[in-house]
């Protein structure tokens, strides 16, 4: 039992150096050499890691944040501190995975921030919309679908679980991954994400004629 | 599979991996109910995901960069400003405590040295008198007194400072420890030594009568009084 234990934590250990293409270590050689360019104080650098990861932490702050407006603001909360931080980045990891890490606490503490101002008091419809695309319809329409499908979905959810189920059941990461993105156990992981999916599908659950029955 | 646990399979396995030939897409195959919910649960999860990952940001990325070294420059500013305030807050607070409560807890403190106190002292050898006699030069504060009982209790009450009465306490104890102090002597030795005495006394006496000169001892506790075997 023990040295299966053992076998099954090595093979863990070992796995994501193994899985390593030769296409990830050139991005990861590519990430750390902008970063240290970047930490020398070189703007261009910056300039190119913020164009290169814009879109992705765009994405990652859309699961944290309220709407859209929201997640732009998380996103150029995680430029300024990746601006800030860039130093301490160390080479042996993906750039992913830590401006990943500064998304997630940087929305943390925005949101913790906002709650203090007593501004998460006001239910979302109750704000008004800030009316700045005015001269892009069609995005406009985008984000507004975007915020919609935002409070459908994740409302309701807390924050871990609505985290755990964008990751894997909207952006197609798998839940390993998933665990290996947000570190966490793949079993809290598969735990968050059968509660998640439990609470978001309920309601349209609820309209089968069985379900009922199978409720009670 | 029944409707039931198709349902349950719905409600929390993964959409995505549903493949065509999967239990549940087999009953749905059969149960217009359960393929019309699956089809809705896909369709909105797949709309959410199209929705959500084709969404671009706003914000042009030169901007969100050059926005990014400004604020993260003012941050650093703040930080040195913070960081210098609390400083000098701290400095402020110090030189306030030095000028201010520091002097007055040593005046405090100084206050607590020349408090005086008043001390009995209990004697087992020396008489109240000769104990007086020993400490009266040491106890000359403005306000510091000793009293000598005249109930014939063996013991010495000084009122004076921590100093003073540390230091009468330490002569009266000298003097108490002396080995050849009068109380220690045996009964013969010390019929012996008022004979010595009596003979001084009166010897002076005879000398005093022809030299013209009183023999009155001087009044008062003074270090004549002390008895002789005592130092």
């Amino acid at each position: 039992m023990r040295l299966y234990r053992f076998r099954k934590r090595k093979a863990r250990d070992a796995s994501p150096a193994e899985s390593l293409t030769y296409r990830d270590r050139a991005t990861y050689a590519l990430d750390a050499q902008l970063a240290s360019l970047a930490a020398a104080g070189d703007d261009s650098a910056f300039t190119t890691i913020v164009t290169r990861f814009q879109p992705a932490v765009f994405r990652w702050a859309l699961m944290f944040a309220r709407d859209p407006d929201e997640a732009e603001d998380i996103t150029q909360e995680v430029f300024v501190r990746t601006h800030q931080q860039i130093g301490q980045y160390r080479s042996d990891g993906s750039l992913e995975a830590w401006l990943y890490r500064i998304t997630r606490r940087s929305a943390t503490q925005m949101r913790r921030k906002s709650k203090r101002r007593g501004r998460l008091a006001l239910s979302p419809g109750a704000q008004p919309a800030r009316d700045v695309y005015t001269t892009d319809p069609g995005g406009r329409v985008d984000r507004e679908r975007a915020a919609s499908i935002i409070r459908e979905l994740f409302s309701t959810l807390p924050q871990r679980q609505r985290e755990i189920f964008d990751l894997v059941d909207l952006q197609g990461l798998s839940p390993a991954e998933a665990a290996d993105r947000t570190g966490m156990k793949p079993v809290s992981v598969r735990s968050s994400l059968f509660k998640a999916r439990k609470t978001i599908r309920e309601s349209l659950l609820a309209t089968h004629p069985s379900y009922r029955e199978l409720s009670k | 599979m029944t409707c039931e646990e198709c349902i349950r399979e719905l409600a929390t396995g993964s959409l995505r991996e549903l493949a065509g030939d999967s239990p549940v897409m087999n009953h749905c195959a059969g149960c217009r109910d359960c393929a019309q919910l699956t089809t809705l649960l896909r369709d909105r999860e797949y709309q959410a995901a199209t929705v959500l990952n084709s969404l671009p940001p706003r914000s042009n990325p030169i901007t969100v960069a050059e926005t990014a070294g400004l604020l993260s420059g003012r941050r650093r500013v703040g930080g040195l400003v913070v960081m210098a305030s609390g400083a000098a807050w701290v400095i402020t607070i110090w030189i306030a405590a030095a000028v201010t409560v520091i002097p007055r807890m040593n005046s405090a403190e100084a206050d607590g040295r020349n408090a005086l106190r008043t001390e009995t002292i209990p004697l087992t050898c020396l008489s109240p008198q000769q104990a007086a006699d020993i400490i009266n030069p040491y106890v000359h504060g403005r306000r510091s007194m000793y009293w000598v009982p005249s109930t014939g209790i063996s013991a010495i009450t000084v009122r004076g400072t921590a100093s003073e009465l540390a230091r009468s306490r330490d002569l009266i104890r000298e003097f108490e420890k002396d080995p050849a102090a009068e109380c220690r002597l045996t009964p013969a030795q010390k019929t012996t030594l008022r004979h010595m005495q009596s003979g001084v006394a009166g010897e002076s006496k005879t000398s005093g009568a022809l030299l013209g000169k009183t023999s009155t001892p001087p009044k008062g506790a003074g270090p004549s009084e002390i008895p002789p075997a005592t130092k």
